[in-house]
């Protein structure tokens, strides 16, 4: 290959790999979150982002006459869907995880109701959307900015664009607000909080509705960016998300943002690698996590703790 | 509620008696064998189905239940023995023979899988199983000696005693009698010295430690015979279906077998025998209703769990 | 507590067999009965249909099944065969070998003569000998990967075109493109990837050279970085030999990232719903494709008919279902009876049967003697003939 080729893609593989981490990031942000507070896997997280993409749509459907389908339209139904599927985390807490966190429940119960709860979402879509593909058309162009052989979208800009503010904004969110600041203080310690007058319940419902919100953005963002949604399109993102949550140490918030925008890169390095390449990419991703893991136990970012399930 | 109490005592210690105990499980015993004589093929596959999620569940079971480990990819362990089986056999291996050599591949992906990952926190534990799962499968699907995408087709039929193992109800006895070996080593080990050193780890690992007990050395014996009976299982499953492809050994494979372990209850074994027989019965009982089905299994999952955390049929603490 | 627990297991499972065997008398007793059950249709002559009704590939399964179900009436509405009337059992294969066995299981139970149907090769062949034990023919539809001639047993016929004449048809369209650099895609499945590797070596053995062969894991979103290292490779055709939706993703994002040369897309691919996800970037996709009714002068009737009665425009497969139960009827009436050997017999020696999708004769491998695949390019929006 020419050297200037070479060049070329790398620039692009990076690209790719920095917009494919973004997704993986807003979604592992939840996991870390819920994980954080109640250590719990919440393996329904993956889910609760394909709902989120299906609500969006159905949003776009309605309000897409008024407000077209550009932008305007997008954010409306991003809004709408993150609202909804917030509210939809608050109720899955209520009646699937909260019965259980006040029986004092094994942990392994909880992962277990979290597959439950997973199933559940993810038979309900299949059922109403008799398992069919739907296009998410909306009037985004291609047009974009290119640089000899690189193309960059502004639908490509926008999407990284948004993650970041997204991030940001739970960033303020949790250091800088009192709900933040509660969120946090029951990670270390439950019980001191319910003796320092914190509502401990509601505390975690907000955790999931802020979690769930998120995963919905990245579900609408994925639909608006790939053009089709699915009913396993979470199966898979899930997996990834986890992951991601698990290399920038699963309970931090930067680890998982960081830890997204790692495992993207390393996919989109792991399809272009001789030796690798598209079949064998999620194997090296996961040979690198176990590596990761095995060298430095507790993620990227994670604080170490001893604890056993 | 004197009286229910005192009902259930009664109910409970008329089950436990020796004479009703001997009656209902040599009646258990009889029905099962005796089934294949009044029912039609489609039962006894569903049967055999449940046999072999019985043995599976079990084998889970003593790395869940018994030591405490998570495991998000046993599949992989049951792909080892399938494919070993098959590889095998491909090459003129007699079938019997291919089962020993499967077992000590699975003990050994179990001692590589194991190794370096149990001094890990439970959580990373679960993800590491899991990566371990998905890359034994892709690995399957990318190899040319594991057929690829397609699997190994065309697995022969084994023989024994000259009797060749075709039909449906041959293997309904064959599963049979391995889900009497496996509750019986399950048995056995569970009331060993190791059964105990498990059981010390699982509830309080630094007094264990302190005892003389090497966690690691220990935990890594679950998962080496955890892995022995999915080696057991898979080399079974490769000659029944005659065809395997690495699809089978998914995520959600490890997942069903995990969710009957946990649904019986960790850690007994009418709990994981119960979870498989719901797992396998629940989907083919509402085969109707089509896909609601799963839907439905979802919902009484999360309802399960809510109402009974310990799973169906608890350990009791004593 | 070893004892204690054993005696609990004994009652626990000796109520779950009660139930199991009673739940078996109930099916078996729901669908031998006279009345129309929704799985199964009364008749005198039992035809099994092993189709994913659900999961991902339902919406093909019910297709295929709605066709097979017209076929029936149609033939039944003649009088039938010998004077007794066509039904069909359902059994749902989700495409997954486990589920397709104790389907395949299960209408054996339920008695019946033959079997049509098939869309998904990993779940057709472990079943392929469940079926042979009894001797009951299997008209497979739809699935065509090469595994199935491999291991087919003697009672199997394949009516699709298999990956063998599939293969054909894209060196054939492959060269009339002059395409040089070409980059082949898979999903990893059994059906995608044997049509992939068996493209490969066709294209590899005619002296050409294949750039690089790709797997995508199916419900992943983004390709991006497949398209940059295709691209990379100075990829001039594109080969998808998987299903439409990731297919059609796959389209938009080779067009976004700046690829400008030939797609084709296998038969999995061939579906309306291709272009509706493609979109523009789909503009010139060439799809190989197994007889779709509207290009078929004979299946218009057909077509009209189906659309008449599901409100649907038939599917890549309805022609094909539908044909495989005339070729059925056909059958049983030159063997004159319904005895499983005798109809095998019969349908080995087809020749020239008309069905919608061109002339049923079978090579000795018991699949198609010519090849059955067309070739369309998506223009304006919509399928046209090549």
């Amino acid at each position: 290959m020419h050297a200037m080729t070479v060049f070329y893609t790398i620039i692009q593989q990076l690209v790719n790999g920095l917009i494919l981490g973004s997704f993986y990031s807003l979604v592992a942000l939840g996991y870390s979150m819920v994980y954080g507070i109640i250590k719990l896997l919440n393996f329904a997280h993956g889910d609760i982002y394909m709902v989120g993409a299906f609500v969006g749509f159905g949003a776009l459907g309605i309000f897409g006459n008024a407000l077209g389908i550009g932008w305007l339209g997008i954010t409306v139904a991003l809004v709408i869907s993150m609202v909804l599927v917030g509210f939809l985390g608050i109720v899955i807490h209520r009646i699937a995880y909260q019965p259980l966190l006040n029986k004092n429940a094994p942990r392994m119960s909880l992962l277990i109701t979290a597959v439950g709860v997973s199933f559940t979402l993810f038979n309900a879509v299949m059922v109403m959307t008799s398992g069919e593909y739907k296009a998410f058309t909306t009037s985004l162009g291609y047009d974009g900015i290119s640089i000899g052989p690189i193309n960059i979208t502004y639908t490509q800009i926008i999407m990284v664009v948004a993650t970041a503010v997204l991030m940001l904004g739970l960033y303020w969110f949790i250091n800088r607000t009192m709900y933040g600041k509660a969120m946090r203080a029951i990670a270390l310690d439950q019980d001191a909080c319910r003796l320092m007058g914190i509502n401990v319940t509601k505390t975690i419902s907000l955790t999931f509705f802020v979690g769930s919100a998120l995963a919905a953005a990245a579900g609408v963002m994925a639909g608006v960016y790939y053009g089709s949604i699915h009913f396993y399109m979470g199966f898979i993102i899930g997996l990834k998300a986890f992951t991601a949550a698990v290399i920038g140490g699963i309970g931090s918030i930067p680890g998982a943002m960081l830890g997204g925008l790692i495992l993207g890169l390393l996919e989109t390095a792991g399809t272009q690698l001789p030796f690798v390449g598209s079949a064998w990419k999620d194997v090296f991703t996961f040979g690198i996590l176990i590596l990761l893991l095995v060298t430095k136990p507790t993620g990227i970012l994670g604080k170490s703790e001893i604890e056993r399930m | 509620m004197v009286y229910s109490v005192g009902f259930k005592d009664r109910v409970l210690e008329t089950i436990n008696g020796k004479k009703t105990r001997a009656f209902f499980l040599s009646l258990l015993i009889i029905i099962v064998v005796l089934l294949p004589l009044g029912v039609n093929n489609y039962v006894e596959e569903v049967m055999t189905n449940t046999f072999f999620y019985i043995i599976l569940a079990l084998g889970l079971n003593i790395v869940i239940g018994y030591a405490g480990l998570v495991d998000l990819g046993y599949a992989a362990f049951f792909a080892v023995g399938a494919y070993t089986t098959g590889i095998l056999m491909r090459y003129g291996l007699n079938f019997w023979l291919t089962i020993p050599i499967a077992v000590i591949f699975c003990v050994i992906a179990g001692i590589i899988i194991g190794g370096p990952t149990l001094r890990l926190r439970s959580d990373y534990l679960a993800i590491v199983t899991l990566g371990f799962g998905e890359i034994t499968r892709i690995t399957a699907r990318n190899l040319k000696i594991t057929g690829g995408a397609s699997g190994l087709v065309g697995i022969q039929r084994p023989t024994i005693f000259g009797h060749k193992l075709y039909q449906i109800t041959d293997f309904y006895y064959t599963f049979f009698i391995l889900v009497i070996l496996a509750i019986i080593v399950s048995l056995r080990i569970y009331h060993s010295r190791l059964g105990r050193a498990w059981q010390y780890i699982r509830e309080d690992e630094d007094a264990a430690e302190a005892m003389g007990i090497d966690p690691v050395k220990t935990k890594l014996y679950a998962y080496m015979i955890g892995a022995a009976f999915g080696g057991v299982a898979g080399a079974f499953f490769a000659v029944k279906m005659t065809a395997i492809s690495p699809e089978t050994f998914a995520f959600t494979q490890s997942a069903m077998i995990l969710l009957a372990v946990i649904l019986g209850g960790m850690g007994k074994i009418p709990g994981a025998i119960l979870g498989a027989v719901f797992l396998v019965f629940f989907p083919e009982i509402f085969r109707e209703i089509g896909q609601m089905r799963m839907l439905l299994f979802g919902i009484l999952l999360v309802i399960i769990m809510v109402f009974r955390p310990q799973g169906l049929w608890p350990e009791r603490k004593s | 507590m070893s004892k204690k627990f054993l005696s609990v297991l004994a009652v626990t499972l000796l109520s779950f067999t009660v139930i199991v065997t009673g739940c078996g008398t109930q099916s078996s007793a729901t669908s031998s009965g006279s009345s129309d059950q929704s799985a199964a249709s009364s008749g005198d002559i039992k035809i099994g249909v092993p189709l994913p009704m659900t999961g991902s590939e339902a919406t093909y399964g019910k297709d295929m099944e709605n066709a097979i179900k017209m076929a029936v009436d149609e033939v039944n509405a003649k009088g039938g065969i010998n004077g007794k009337k066509l039904g069909t059992v359902t059994g749902d294969d989700a495409c997954d070998p486990q589920q397709a066995t104790a389907a395949a299981n299960k209408l054996v139970s339920e008695g019946v003569v033959a079997i049509v149907g098939g869309y998904c090769s990993g779940a057709v062949v472990p079943t392929l000998t469940i079926y042979n034990e009894k001797n009951i023919p299997y008209i497979v539809e739809a699935a065509n990967s090469s595994k199935i001639t491999d291991q087919n047993p003697g009672n199997t016929f394949q009516i699709n075109g298999t990956a063998v004449h599939q293969t054909q048809k894209a060196v054939e369209l492959f060269k009339k493109l002059e395409a040089k650099n070409v980059a082949i895609v898979e999903q990893g499945d059994a059906y995608s990837s044997d049509l992939a590797k068996q493209t490969e070596a066709a294209w590899k053995a005619a002296g050409n050279t294949v750039v690089s062969h790709d797997v995508t894991t199916k419900g992943e979103q983004d390709f991006s970085s497949l398209v940059t290292s295709l691209k990379s490779k100075n990829t001039d055709l594109v080969f998808w030999t998987a299903y439409y939706a990731d297919g059609a993703l796959l389209i938009k994002q080779l067009r976004q990232g700046g690829y400008k040369g030939a797609i084709v897309v296998g038969d999995g691919s061939s579906d309306p719903k291709l272009i509706q996800m493609s979109g523009a970037a789909g503009e010139g996709t060439y799809v190989l494709s197994p007889p779709v009714a509207e290009f078929l002068p004979t299946a218009k009737q057909f077509a009209d008919a189906y659309k008449a009665k599901y409100g649907q425009t038939p599917g890549a497969y309805a022609p094909l279902a539908y044909d495989g139960i005339n070729l059925l009827a056909d059958a049983m009436k030159r063997a004159g009876n319904t005895d499983g050997k005798a109809i095998i017999k019969a349908l080995t020696e087809t020749k020239d049967f008309q069905g919608l999708a061109g002339k049923v004769t079978f090579a000795p491998n018991k699949t198609l003697q010519e090849s059955n695949f067309i070739v369309l390019q998506i223009k304006n929006g919509q399928f046209v003939l090549q």
